[in-house]
This record gives C-alpha cells, sequence and structure tokens, in this order.
C-alpha cells in the first residue's frame, strides 16, 4: 500500500493540491458548515484588524484636533471600535465552534467511509496489513485530516482574503505601497509556506516511518520478551528502541526548526511591511498626498495583516505529515476488493450442497497454487472432513467457499454457480468458525449476538451447552455479561474457539464450516464437543477441516484427504480410521497417495 | 504513589532546567525587543506627525526596525531550539526508563498486556510530552513574565493606560482558571470518550473478517456512525465551554483594547497626553494578551501530556513480582552438563491464588523428563521459574546442586534452549530471526539448524529466502512454521537443557514425526524437560511426571505408570476415547 513518500518528495505541491481537493471533496456534504466557519473567521480575524486600524486612525485625528483645537466627530469612530471589538469576540467564538463542529461531522463520515470501503477488502485484499498496530495508525491518520480543514484550509482562505483586503486599502491610500507590500506578503504568505512543505516532506516521512518501527519494536519488547529474556537480547532491543528515537527527534527536530523559521519569518516581513508604509508613508506625509491619521492606520494595518498570515508557514511545514496521513489513507481506500460482489441479486434455491469442480486459489501473482484443482462433494444434510497436513490447502478452501478470496474453477451452492452469489447470501448459508476467530472488545454475550443480534436467551443457552461452554459460563461471576477483552485477551485459546462454536452455532445455517475447532482443547472435551455438534447438526451439512484426527467418526460420515492443493482420496469415515490407529495414523494421513 | 501527572511531569523537568530557562530568558527578551519595536514606530510617526520631521531625518529609526526585527528572529528560532531539546530529552529519557522498566517487570507480565493499548503508551504516550516541555511549560512562565515586562514599560510610558490594563489584565487569569477547570474536566471525558471511540473502531476493524463471517458490517457500519455521531455532539458540548475560556480572554483584551483607545483618544483630544506615548501604549496594549492566547492555544498539549503520564506514572509504578530479581549477590553459572532438582516449590500469582504447591521433583543430567497434565495444571509456569522468569515464594531450584536464586539469570539462561508455545516472529529477516538465538552462528550452523528443523521448504518458498523480511509487514510464517522457527533457534542455542512447550502441536503429523526425529538428536546428551500434549507421541521408556492442579502427582516410567492405573492411565484413557 506504500507506494512510497519518495515518488512524492520532488513534487509535494501537485501532490498536496490532489490530495487537498479530495479531502475536500469528502467534505462535500458539510460544506455550508464549511464555508460559514471560513465565513465567521475571516469575520472575526478582520474585525481584529480593523480595530487596530480604526483605533490608530482616531487616536491620531484626536490628537490632531487637540493640538489644533478643531471640532471632531469621534462618536462614530468610538463606536466602531465597539462594534468591531463585539464582532471579534463573538466571532471568534462563534468559528471556532462551527469549524470544530464541521471538522467532526467531516471526520465522522470520513471513519463511516473508511470503514465501508475496508470490508470488502477483509481479508484477501489486507494481505499482511492486519494487525491491530496498523488499524491504531490508521486512526491516528483520519485524525491527522482534522489538520487540513482547521490547519490548512481556513487559515488559508482567510489569509487570502485578508491580503486581498489589505492591498486594496494600500492601493486607494497608497498605491506604490501595495506593491512594496507584495514583497513581504509574498515571502511570509507564498514563499515560506511553499519552503516549509518542499522541506517538512522528507523529516515529516521519516517521523511516520520511525513512528511505526517504534511501534513495531514496542510490540516485539511485549510479545517476545520471554525470547529477548532467555536470548539476553534485551540490551540490544533497548538500544534498538534507543536509536529509533534518536532518529525519530532528529526528523522532529528538522521539522520544529521549519516550523520556528516559519513563525519567526512571517513576524520579520511584519516589520518589513511597517518599515514600507513608514518609508513610503512620511514622504507622502511630507507631499501632503496621505493624511496623518491615515499613515497611523496604514501602519497599524501592514502589522495586523501579518496576524492572518502568521500561521501559513507552521501549517504548511506540518503538511507534509497529513498529506502522509491521506495518502495512507486513500491508498487503503483505493484497495480494489480481491472478491467482485454481483450486481443481480442472489439466485433462489431450496438445496444447500456444495459442488467444487477444478477448484484452483492463489493468494498473488507470484504466489504458488495453495489450491490447485480441488474436487468435492457437499450435498446437503452430508457430513465430510478433510484432513491433511499443513499448508495443504484445508484453510485456503473455506476462504473460497465463504468469498473471501478470488478462485478459478467452479463452485456451486444450490445448483447455481458461487460467483452469482452475494457474499452475504452465501455467508447466510454457510456459518464458519475461522481458524483465528476474532473475539470483540465487548461482553461474552454481544460477542456470541453478533451472528444473530435478536437471539434470545433460551438461543444462547442453547448453542453455549452444545459448544461445551456451559461450564466456563457457570464459572464466570458476571456470566454473559463478562467482558472478554480486546481480541480475547482474557480468555484461553480454547475458551475463544468454543464461544466462536457457539457463536456459528447461533447463526443457525444450513451448512457449518469448522477450520480447527478443536485446537487447544483437551481430548476429552474435543470428544464431547464433536457428539454435541453431530446432534445440533443433525440434517444439516457439515465440512470438519483438521489435523486432528482423533474421533472423526463422531461427526462426519467421510473423510477426504488432502495434499499440496488437492484432495487425493476421499472415503468413508469407518474406512479412513478402520485402516488406521493410535500412532499409524500418523504416517497413514501422509502416505495415502 | 500520590504523584499527580501534573507533579511528575515538572519534576521531569529537573535535568533539562537549563534548557528551559534558557528558552524562557529568549521568550522574555523578545519582548523587551518587541516594545522598543512599538516605541521606534510611536517615536517615527509622532515625530512626522506632529514635529514635521522628514525622511532623512528619521531614518536611523526606521533602519533600526530591521535590525531588531532580525534580532527577534534569531531569539525565536533560539527559543524553540532549545525548548525541543529540553522535551526531546526528557522523552527519550522517559522511554528508556520505561523499557528498563519492561524489563524489570519481566515475560510474564508482558504476556498478559494487550498489546496495542501498550504500544500507544509506549509510543505516542511518550512522544506526546515534547510538546508540553517544547511548547506549554515555558509559554506558562511567557504568559506571566512577558504582561510584567509591558506593564511596567506601561507604566513609564503613560501611567494611567498602566491602571487600565492592571484593571482588566488580572481579571484574565482569574476568569481562565474558572471557566479552564469546568473545560478541563469536560475535556477529560471527551478524550476519555475519544479513545473509547478509536478502540472502537479498531477493534471493529481487527475482527472485519470475523463481522463478514457474521454479516454484521452493516451493522457495524451503522453503530461506528451512531458512535461517532454521538462522540461529536457531546465534543461539541464540551467545546462550547471549553472555548469559553478563550471567549473571555478574547472578550478582556478586546475590551481593553478598545477602552485604551478610546481613553487615550480623548486624552490625546484633551491635550493631557503627548501622542507619543499614546500610540505607544496602543501598539503594546495587544501584545500583552498574545501570551496568554498562546498558552490556551497550548492547553491541549497540557492535557495530553497530563494525559499520558497518568497512563506512563502506572506503569512504571507497576510493582515486579519480588521474586523476579536474583538474589543478593548472584554470581556467574558455568556448566556443560545440567541436573535439576525442585524442593518444595510454591508459587502463586496473587496471593490468593497459588499455580504451583510444594513441587517437587528430579532431572538426572542428560536425562528426559515429560511432563503431562490438564491445561492449567501448572506446567507453563513450572517453565517460567525454570528459565528464571519469575522465582518461587517456597522452597528452592537447584542446579547441579546450586540455587537457582544465588546464580546470575542472564549466565543461567545461557544454557537453555526453549520451544515455546507461542513463538513470536520479530520485525526483521528469518535470519535475524534465527540468528537472536546465536549472534555468532556461522553459515554452516544456520545451515545445519535450518535442515534439522525441516525450515528448508519454507524457505524455498519465500521470495527472498532466508533474508526475506517477517513479521508485522513481511510475509506470515504459519502456527507450523513458527514452530519450524523455534526448534532451529534451539538447534542454533546448542544449550545442555532443552526446554520443550508441546513442541509438535501445531504441526501435522508427517512434519511432527520429521521434528520428532531431529529433536531426538538434537537430545543426544543433553539434559531435556518437555511439556506433552499428545500421549501418543510419549515412547514406553519416557520418564513422565503428571501434573495436577500445581502438584506432580505421580512420576515413573511410561510404561510402568500407563499399568498402575493412576493419573497418566486416565488421561490416555481420555485420549485414546477422542
Amino acid at each position: 500500500m506504500n507506494t512510497g513518500p519518495r515518488d512524492h518528495r520532488d513534487r509535494p505541491h501537485a501532490d498536496a493540491g490532489q490530495m487537498l481537493r479530495r479531502l475536500l471533496g469528502l467534505a462535500r456534504g458539510q460544506r455550508g458548515w464549511m464555508a460559514a466557519g471560513a465565513a465567521l473567521a475571516l469575520l472575526s480575524t478582520l474585525s481584529g484588524i480593523g480595530l487596530l486600524a480604526v483605533s490608530g486612525h482616531f487616536i491620531t485625528s484626536m490628537a490632531l484636533a487637540g493640538a489644533s483645537g478643531a471640532a471632531i466627530n469621534y462618536y462614530t469612530p468610538a463606536a466602531l471600535i465597539r462594534l468591531l471589538a463585539m464582532l471579534r469576540t463573538g466571532g471568534r467564538y462563534a468559528e471556532r465552534l462551527i469549524t470544530h463542529e464541521a471538522t467532526l461531522r467531516v471526520l465522522a463520515r470520513l471513519r463511516a467511509w473508511l470503514f465501508g470501503r475496508l470490508v470488502p477488502l477483509a481479508p484477501a485484499g489486507l494481505g499482511g496489513l492486519r494487525s491491530a498496530e496498523l488499524f491504531s495508525r490508521l486512526r491516528a491518520d483520519v485524525d491527522a485530516l482534522e489538520h487540513a480543514y482547521l490547519g490548512v484550509l481556513i487559515p488559508l482562505l482567510v489569509a487570502l482574503a485578508v491580503t486581498a483586503i489589505v492591498l486594496a486599502t494600500a492601493l486607494l491610500y497608497l498605491p506604490v505601497l501595495a506593491l512594496w507590500l507584495l514583497l513581504p506578503i509574498g515571502l511570509g504568505g507564498v514563499l515560506l509556506p511553499r519552503w516549509a512543505l518542499k522541506k517538512g516532506a522528507a523529516p515529516g516521512a521519516t517521523v511516520v516511518e520511525c513512528a511505526e518501527t517504534l511501534r513495531t519494536l514496542a510490540a516485539d519488547g511485549l510479545r517476545g520478551r520471554a525470547e529477548l529474556a532467555l536470548y539476553g537480547t534485551e540490551s540490544a532491543h533497548a538500544e534498538r528502541i534507543a536509536v529509533a528515537t534518536v532518529r525519530l527527534q532528529q526528523a522532529r527536530r528538522q521539522t520544529n526548526r521549519l516550523e520556528a523559521i516559519g513563525g519567526a519569518g512571517v513576524a520579520l516581513a511584519a516589520q518589513l511591511a511597517v518599515v514600507g508604509v513608514l518609508a513610503f508613508g512620511l514622504p507622502a506625509l511630507r507631499a501632503a498626498t496621505l493624511a496623518p491619521p491615515d499613515l497611523t492606520m496604514l501602519v497599524l494595518l501592514a502589522m495586523a495583516a501579518f496576524d492572518a498570515i502568521a500561521p501559513l508557514p507552521e501549517a504548511w511545514a506540518q503538511l507534509g505529515a497529513t498529506m502522509a496521513s491521506a495518502r495512507r489513507v486513500f491508498a487503503l481506500a483505493d484497495t480494489p476488493p480481491a472478491v467482485i460482489e454481483p450486481r443481480a441479486p442472489s439466485p433462489v434455491v431450496h438445496d444447500n450442497g456444495l459442488s467444487i469442480r477444478r477448484l484452483r486459489l492463489s493468494y498473488g501473482a507470484q504466489e504458488p497454487w495453495a489450491l490447485d484443482g480441488v474436487d468435492l462433494e457437499l450435498p446437503q444434510g452430508h457430513r465430510l472432513a478433510v484432513v491433511g497436513p499443513s499448508g495443504a490447502g484445508k484453510s485456503s478452501l473455506v476462504g473460497a467457499l465463504l468469498r473471501l478470496y478470488p478462485y478459478q474453477g467452479s463452485i456451486t451452492l444450490g445448483g447455481t454457480p458461487l460467483d452469482t452469489w452475494r457474499g452475504d447470501d452465501v455467508r447466510a448459508r454457510i456459518a464458519v468458525v475461522d481458524q483465528q476467530p476474532y473475539l470483540f472488545d465487548a461482553s461474552l454475550r454481544e460477542n456470541l449476538c453478533i451472528a444473530r443480534p435478536d437471539a434470545t436467551d433460551g438461543q444462547l443457552e442453547k448453542v453455549i451447552v452444545q459448544a461445551q461452554l456451559d461450564g466456563y459460563v457457570a464459572s464466570l461471576p458476571q456470566g454473559l455479561d463478562t467482558w472478554v477483552g480486546e481480541n480475547g485477551v482474557r480468555v484461553s485459546g480454547g475458551e475463544a474457539r468454543r464461544i466462536a462454536i457457539a457463536r456459528a452455532l447461533l447463526a443457525d445455517a444450513p451448512v457449518l464450516v469448522l477450520d480447527e475447532p478443536t485446537e487447544g482443547l483437551d481430548a476429552g472435551t474435543a470428544a464431547q464437543l464433536y457428539q454435541a455438534l453431530a446432534a445440533a447438526m443433525a440434517g444439516r451439512s457439515v465440512l470438519l477441516i483438521t489435523h486432528r484426527l482423533g474421533g472423526l467418526s463422531t461427526l462426519v460420515d467421510q473423510v477426504a484427504t488432502m495434499r499440496c492443493g488437492r484432495i487425493v482420496e476421499c472415503v468413508s469415515a469407518a474406512a479412513y480410521l478402520g485402516i488406521s490407529s493410535g500412532a499409524e495414523r500418523a504416517s497413514a494421513a501422509t502416505q495415502v497417495d | 504513589m500520590a504523584n499527580s501527572p501534573t507533579t511528575w511531569l515538572r519534576e521531569q523537568s529537573r535535568p533539562v532546567r537549563r534548557l528551559l530557562a534558557t528558552g524562557i530568558a529568549a521568550g522574555a527578551a523578545q519582548a523587551v525587543l518587541m516594545c522598543g519595536g512599538a516605541w521606534l514606530v510611536a517615536h517615527v510617526l509622532a515625530e512626522a506627525i506632529f514635529a514635521g520631521r522628514r525622511l532623512g531625518e528619521l531614518w536611523p529609526a526606521v533602519a533600526a526596525l530591521p535590525l531588531l526585527a532580525a534580532a527577534r528572529f534569531a531569539l525565536t528560532l533560539l527559543q524553540r531550539h532549545v525548548t525541543f531539546e529540553a522535551g526531546a530529552r526528557v522523552s527519550a529519557g522517559v522511554r528508556s526508563s520505561l523499557e528498563k522498566r519492561m524489563r524489570g517487570l519481566g515475560p510474564r507480565w508482558a504476556a498478559q498486556q494487550s498489546s496495542g493499548d501498550m504500544v500507544t503508551r509506549l509510543v505516542d504516550g511518550v512522544d506526546a510530552l515534547i510538546p508540553y516541555y517544547a511548547g506549554y511549560l515555558p509559554q506558562v512562565a511567557l504568559a506571566a513574565l512577558i504582561p510584567a515586562v509591558i506593564v511596567l514599560v506601561v507604566l513609564v510610558a503613560d501611567p494611567w493606560s498602566a491602571l487600565v490594563l492592571l484593571l482588566t489584565a488580572p481579571l484574565i487569569p482569574l476568569f481562565m482558571v474558572l471557566v479552564g477547570r469546568a473545560a478541563e474536566q469536560a475535556s477529560q471525558r471527551r478524550w476519555l470518550r475519544l479513545r473509547r471511540m478509536g478502540a472502537r473502531f479498531m477493534d471493529a476493524l481487527s475482527g472485519l473478517t470475523t463481522l463478514r463471517l457474521c454479516r454484521a458490517t452493516a451493522r457495524e457500519q451503522a453503530l461506528l456512525e451512531a458512535t461517532g455521531e454521538a462522540y461529536r455532539q457531546e465534543t461539541m458540548a464540551v467545546l462550547r465551554i471549553a472555548f469559553l475560556s478563550a471567549l473571555v480572554l478574547e472578550f478582556f483584551a478586546t475590551i481593553s483594547i478598545a477602552v485604551l483607545a478610546v481613553l487615550i483618544g480623548f486624552r490625546l483630544m484633551w491635550g493631557t497626553l503627548a501622542f507619543e506615548p499614546g500610540l505607544f501604549v496602543l501598539l503594546l496594549a495587544p501584545e500583552l494578551f498574545m501570551p496568554l492566547r498562546a498558552m490556551g492555544a497550548q492547553r491541549h498539549r497540557r492535557m495530553e501530556a497530563a494525559a499520558a503520564a497518568e497512563d506512563l506514572i502506572a506503569l512504571l509504578a507497576v510493582p515486579a513480582e519480588a521474586a523476579a530479581t536474583a538474589g543478593p549477590s548472584p554470581h556467574a553459572f558455568a556448566a556443560t552438563r545440567i541436573g535439576i532438582e525442585l524442593q518444595q516449590v510454591g508459587f502463586g500469582y496473587a496471593s490468593d491464588r497459588q499455580v504451583l504447591h510444594d513441587l517437587g521433583l528430579r532431572v538426572e543430567v542428560g536425562t528426559r523428563l515429560t511432563v503431562v497434565g490438564a491445561s492449567g495444571s501448572g506446567k507453563s509456569t513450572l517453565f517460567h521459574l525454570l528459565m528464571g522468569f519469575a522465582a518461587p515464594q517456597g522452597g528452592r531450584i537447584l542446579i547441579n546442586g546450586e540455587d537457582l536464586a544465588t546464580l546470575a539469570p542472564a549466565s543461567w539462561r545461557r544454557h537453555i534452549a526453549w520451544v515455546p508455545q507461542r513463538v513470536h516472529v520479530f520485525q526483521g529477516s528469518l535470519r535475524d530471526n534465527l540468528l537472536i538465538a546465536a549472534p555468532q552462528a556461522d553459515a554452516r550452523q544456520l545451515e545445519r539448524a535450518v535442515q534439522e528443523a525441516a525450515l528448508v521448504p519454507v524457505i524455498a518458498r519465500l521470495p527472498q529466502g532466508l533474508d526475506t523480511p517477517l513479521g508485522e509487514h513481511g510475509q506470515g510464517l504459519s502456527g507450523g512454521e513458527r514452530q519450524r522457527l523455534a526448534l532451529a533457534r534451539a538447534w542454533l542455542r546448542d544449550a545442555p537443557l532443552l526446554l520443550l512447550d508441546e513442541p509438535t502441536q501445531h504441526l501435522d503429523a508427517a512434519t511432527a514425526a520429521v521434528i520428532d526425529r531431529a529433536l531426538a538428536k538434537l537430545a543426544e546428551g543433553r539434559t531435556v524437560i518437555r511439556i506433552a500434549h499428545r500421549l501418543d507421541t510419549i515412547g514406553a521408556d519416557e520418564q513422565v511426571a503428571v501434573m495436577a492442579d500445581g502438584r506432580i502427582v505421580e512420576v515413573g516410567m511410561a510404561s510402568a505408570l500407563r499399568a498402575s492405573r493412576g493419573a497418566f492411565a486416565r488421561l490416555l484413557a481420555a485420549d485414546r476415547a477422542a
């Protein structure tokens, strides 16, 4: 998914522009809010600038009036000062509320949108990117996009509008000054941000990369702590963390320097503007082409205008990192799903027999065939075990059957080709116990009810007994309301698998696929589980995938042996188990061909 | 620990105090220069308008402006540089002490942690400290210093204006504290919600395949949207209060500028104030509020740092398993053959849950012991004690007659090769992952280990062979392949004691048979303790210890135990039935 930040470093502009446009496109629904926020931001900024400019004009006029003893209308400017003061204060508050409202709405939508885009990718399109670390990064990436709206877009609009107004005012009072102002404004508003963006791209990418390395190292330090301790490599591990931290901080230091130069550079530009007003204004004053109050006003206007430009260089320095986040989000969202859903509704059939012919499946263009010409029949109500060594392709078979991975050859469900079926409709007919069942950070009840949100207590109780989980549930003080924790960290492997079995049974589908359901269970429990499953699935189809041969005959009628992506033998369970017993089974499983 | 996050954060700044002081001094110096610049502008305008002076006469003052600005530019860079260094040093220090802490807490503690949460703490939590020291902490000092400097300067220029500022300015911190406190509580709730929402998002994505299999994705998406919407509404409720403090600041700042402008205007008209100090004060007034506003903008950094600090303090305060540390004077251990004896070893996780009771066991030099028992009977804990990841609370473990508690853990662990149940694959290549067990191994040793562990077909499958990146973003290894990796590590380790934890559980029968043969070869002349789940792999002449509920209930030759109709025979019968 990483096309590499390097490709974009040379042209940070074009890339950033494209990303921003796309981000704006996603914010389309919130255009009203965004526009209102930008308008309010402009209003309050202009009121602030106006407040200072009018004040300068006002006190100069008053001083002149005092000196000359002339009468002066001080009501209007004094009232204007009060009005601008109120507009600025209220406008600022409203602006902040509205822009945050807009951004939060955009981000909420973005999150849901991204989730929707990721759904068809699991698990085929996500490849190796499956871990919690990736998704915590993804979350951080989505949050980082906030900066694109609050830190970049709105300040940019405000700065543009303020610059236009200031230049117009200068043009009105002292045209040559407008020309001069182009220099500091160009410096602070264009050159510095451009420079910061260009220079910030590389360290921004390094920050992201190093933070990722650190996350991996931190995860290694937790999950691999025993190995580190035993092999005496804990110091080396600490050293790697220290090195990554130094690299990260070096990149951050560079970004910090860019931000500092950007911020201080704008202040410098503001002083250049003031010098310009004085250098051009004093002769104009002398020549009486500029009134004294207007000169004071222009000085204050020039100073205050740079408040609007000030955020830009810093915002642009961070833009590199924001764009890196955007790129990652979009790259993931743009990954084409491995399995294309048909447009037409799924066929209507009354039979749930599965028939597989010459099925081939591979996980990538260069990968070998995980399934290489599988032929298998599972008529409705039949029960079949697929056994074979690890890597024979047993789990790939499940992936193909459930429309999670693309395949070649044919699979039919109820006599109609599987690729005319919508994924969800297939999965409504085939319930599955995954080899790596995931338990959500929720209660046991919620974890079960995912398969069937409207399940009654009676139904839950029934599947809990069937999955041999009743003893475990009874031992929990809070019963079904016990929190099972992130990825089921608080339950053992065997318990997690039985929870997954209960979940699959709750779905009450006509076909049940079990991928290594007895892993982590002792032999006694496994035997009881098979018996219970045999009773629970009476009249329905079962496809059992396992490398454990004990107790098979209680659950299945037939055993198919798989090797190297093919079914090499399919015999009745009695015949299969008859030829082998005890340790001989081991060699039987491998030597049948 | 009574340590509050804020106190803790301040304590951490002690070693970088000088850097922070330099940064603050640079900030204050900028304020002084800013006053100078404002005076120059006021002076030039006053002289030009009211004394009729020309640019030619005033040019030194005008020319001084860019010089002052350049000096401020340099000071800003200095300030940002030193405060960043302060933050970077503190965060690097905290990260390294956390790493040390985790080393102290040991593998047993590490295995119980949820990795997502921990990784966030160690990486993002520690990084969140930088802006606190680089931004917030100096800004707090500047928010007190700079207004004081400005009020002093104004006091000299125009005492009446200073009075106006003195009347309004102190109200600001007062109101900000009042509103800020409410906002802070509310926004702590908001951070919590944010974290929960993030956790929910992450959870849904991690279990995406399961959600698809259960046809629950549409439901989950709707739920996520609803969670996001609820979060937005709550956040906005919080922000309404939080922005109030900014509103208070803006209100007083704007009002005092407006009042000042109007007052100065009238006093100018009445002739009770000269133009130069009047304009000077007007130019300074907005600058008085600038550092306060900046501090307000930095407040979220403080909250982020405090939230992170709270987690970090908790982590640093986790009590280490007292026993995991070595005795008073650990000494180095070296032996080529290992004999082990356990004498009345007792061990418990918490005081109320005893895992091992009065465990007694002897493993003679060069012999092989197979430990069996139902899950939860204490087999894995036994291994942890032997590897020195935890120490017994009662009894002792003797290695060649010496108490394990008196041995230096590192030197003892060099004698162990371990094949764990769950093998960890580190970020790096397959080669890195093998060499971790024996960094000095040469190509020939590596080759042999790879062959003996049946890793050759695995390497053939990987695009870059031994140098294929594994782990998080590299190629995955299946359970069986991981097990082979662990076996190859054990071969490379070439240690006198071999601890095998269910070595063939994830393997199919064919590979298991290959590996069993390899293990038999590896075990020659070594002391081996093996935890077995598949009882059919136990040979008749093997020494077996049966564990149940943290006790050894039977020890003897497998054939004898089989005949004796005891605990082992019952386990065997259950296994056969399956």
